[in-house]
């Protein structure tokens, strides 16, 4: 375990002191400042919209990160050639990938929720009520942000960064629309149409699920209760997902 | 396609001691390209590293020298024969060739780092890294970040990560390369204290003066295959003189 924890906090360290990242932080920062002045022009909603723009904001850059980091940092590994002297010590392959994945994980944590404490501020000092819903949105968008992590991972153990990039951001978008297809089984009586749906619902991590942005702007109501349950799914299809990638990275060849 | 390359029976002169690192039929082929073409790497590498050696494994560009050392590590999985190591993945130390490191840290972080992927306790550790930056005269930049390092020094530290767990089978891979000649005098000792200490040392090499000052034994390798193995004494009693000896190998 110890073994494990190294390579995260040294691919936290590689992570938190690459300027892009800086540079990614403080674009959010400043779209969600500038949201101030969508506030002004909306007629008494100032705190609402700037609450559904921060949140978005959150989740696009949070998003930037988890992909474009995620799927370079096993491949720069190989690269540029640090997994010779990686391999040539008592590190196992699974070990190198859970501790990138653990490593890319607390950076997103300290970006997502960095970002989600200045919109909490923001958003007080707009609206002068503060908004406690706002940080457990954005810890649950902190969740979903961490599977597209675990699956772009594995996609770049057998693809190229760009690709595997273009692969999690496509899981992103096809998990925000996951609830629909199961949906789907309820409809029509092709049983092909049912099956193949089921398949996709099982196969495309349900992101949706632990999304609350429309409960925290009062367009919904939340079911606290479930949510439990679904990040439980979620961590549970992130250890499979890793499983795959270790297995996959297992037998490669440097 | 395989290409085919006939080789005569290599000269093989035994060592007594007993070995550290045994090679039988070591075979390694790849498939590259679109049409996954086959090529043989390795033809049936046969070696045996006595313990305390400093050997020297010899060979023109693209003789096998660098995957035998993969296979050995794991890096890469033979295709056929056998790697017998006497000593335990963790006693063993390794430099790459042209090594690359993680440019965002320190060169003591860096030592740190490679001494908790061997689980050191934190006080072996630190006495460690503080022994091998004075070791590899790099005490004044331990806390420059390794992109400000030159290749020489980034080579130096790079021997310092391979002897963080005090190992006793040590593999270089070209360690003298990029090396100015204080760097290169500052290796070899390096090199020579191992074999004082009892070590096990195998490299690569391409400077046949410094494999004559240092080895005790040496192997030539040839498209593949090792076709000669025996000492420095030998071949230098043969030759008189080892980079006509390596020439007529290769040549021959």
């Amino acid at each position: 375990m110890s073994r494990v924890l190294t390579i995260a906090l040294n691919t936290f360290k590689e992570t938190i002191r690459d300027r892009i990242l800086g540079v990614i932080v403080l674009f959010a920062l400043a779209m969600i400042v500038g949201s101030v002045w969508l506030g002004a022009i909306s007629l008494g909603q100032a705190g609402r919209m700037m609450q559904d723009f921060g949140l978005v904001a959150v989740t696009l850059f949070g998003l930037v990160v988890a992909v474009f980091v995620g799927a370079s940092l096993v491949r720069k590994e190989i690269d540029k050639r640090t997994v010779f002297v990686l391999f040539s010590k008592p590190l196992g392959r699974s070990e190198f990938i859970v501790g990138k994945f653990l490593g890319l994980c607390a950076t997103l944590f300290v970006v997502t929720m960095g970002m989600g404490v200045f919109l909490f501020v923001a958003v007080w000092y707009v609206a002068k009520s503060p908004q406690p819903d706002l940080l457990l949105a954005c810890l649950l968008i902190y969740v979903q942000l961490v599977v597209v992590v675990a699956v772009t991972v594995l996609f770049s153990t057998v693809t190229s960064p760009t690709l595997a990039s273009v692969l999690g951001v496509c899981v992103f978008i096809a998990g925000q629309l996951s609830s629909n297809v199961l949906s789907l089984t309820r409809l029509g009586h092709s049983p092909f149409v049912k099956a193949a749906s089921w398949v996709v619902f099982v196969v495309v991590p349900n992101l949706s699920a632990v999304d609350i942005k429309a409960a925290v702007v009062g367009e919904q109501v939340s079911r606290p209760a479930t949510l439990g349950l679904w990040v439980g799914y979620l961590a549970a299809y992130c250890v499979v997902v890793l499983l795959l990638a270790s297995f996959v990275f297992r037998r490669k060849e440097f | 396609m395989a290409v085919a390359i006939e080789t005569a029976r290599p000269h093989v002169e035994s060592s007594s001691a007993p070995a550290a690192l045994r090679l039988q039929g070591l075979c390694k082929v790849v498939k590259t390209g679109f049409w996954a073409r086959r090529v043989e790497i390795l033809r049936g590498v046969d070696l045996t590293v006595a313990d305390g050696d400093v050997f020297g494994l010899l060979g023109p560009n693209g003789a096998g020298k660098t995957t035998t050392l993969k296979v050995v590590l794991g890096l890469m999985r033979a295709t056929a024969g056998t790697v017998e190591l006497t000593v335990p993945r963790e006693q063993i130390g390794y430099l790459p060739e042209n090594p690359y490191f993680y440019d965002y840290l320190t060169g003591e972080e860096f030592l740190r780092f490679s001494g908790r992927l061997f689980e050191l306790p934190s006080q072996v550790r630190e006495s460690r890294v503080r022994g091998l930056l004075g070791e590899v005269g790099l005490e004044e930049a331990a806390g420059v970040h390794l992109r400000k390092y030159s290749k020489g020094m980034l080579q130096r530290i790079g021997i310092a990560q391979a002897l963080v767990n005090d190992p006793s089978l040590v593999l270089l891979d070209e360690p003298m390369t990029g090396l100015d000649p204080i760097g290169r005098v500052e290796v070899k000792s390096i090199i020579e204290g191992l074999r004082r200490r009892g070590r096990t040392v195998l490299f690569n090499s391409h400077i046949l003066s410094d494999v004559a000052e240092l080895c005790t034994r040496i192997a030539i390798m040839k498209a593949g295959v090792v076709v000669w193995e025996g000492s420095v004494e030998s071949a230098l009693a043969e030759s008189g003189d080892l980079e006509r000896f390596f020439v007529r190998q290769v040549n021959g």
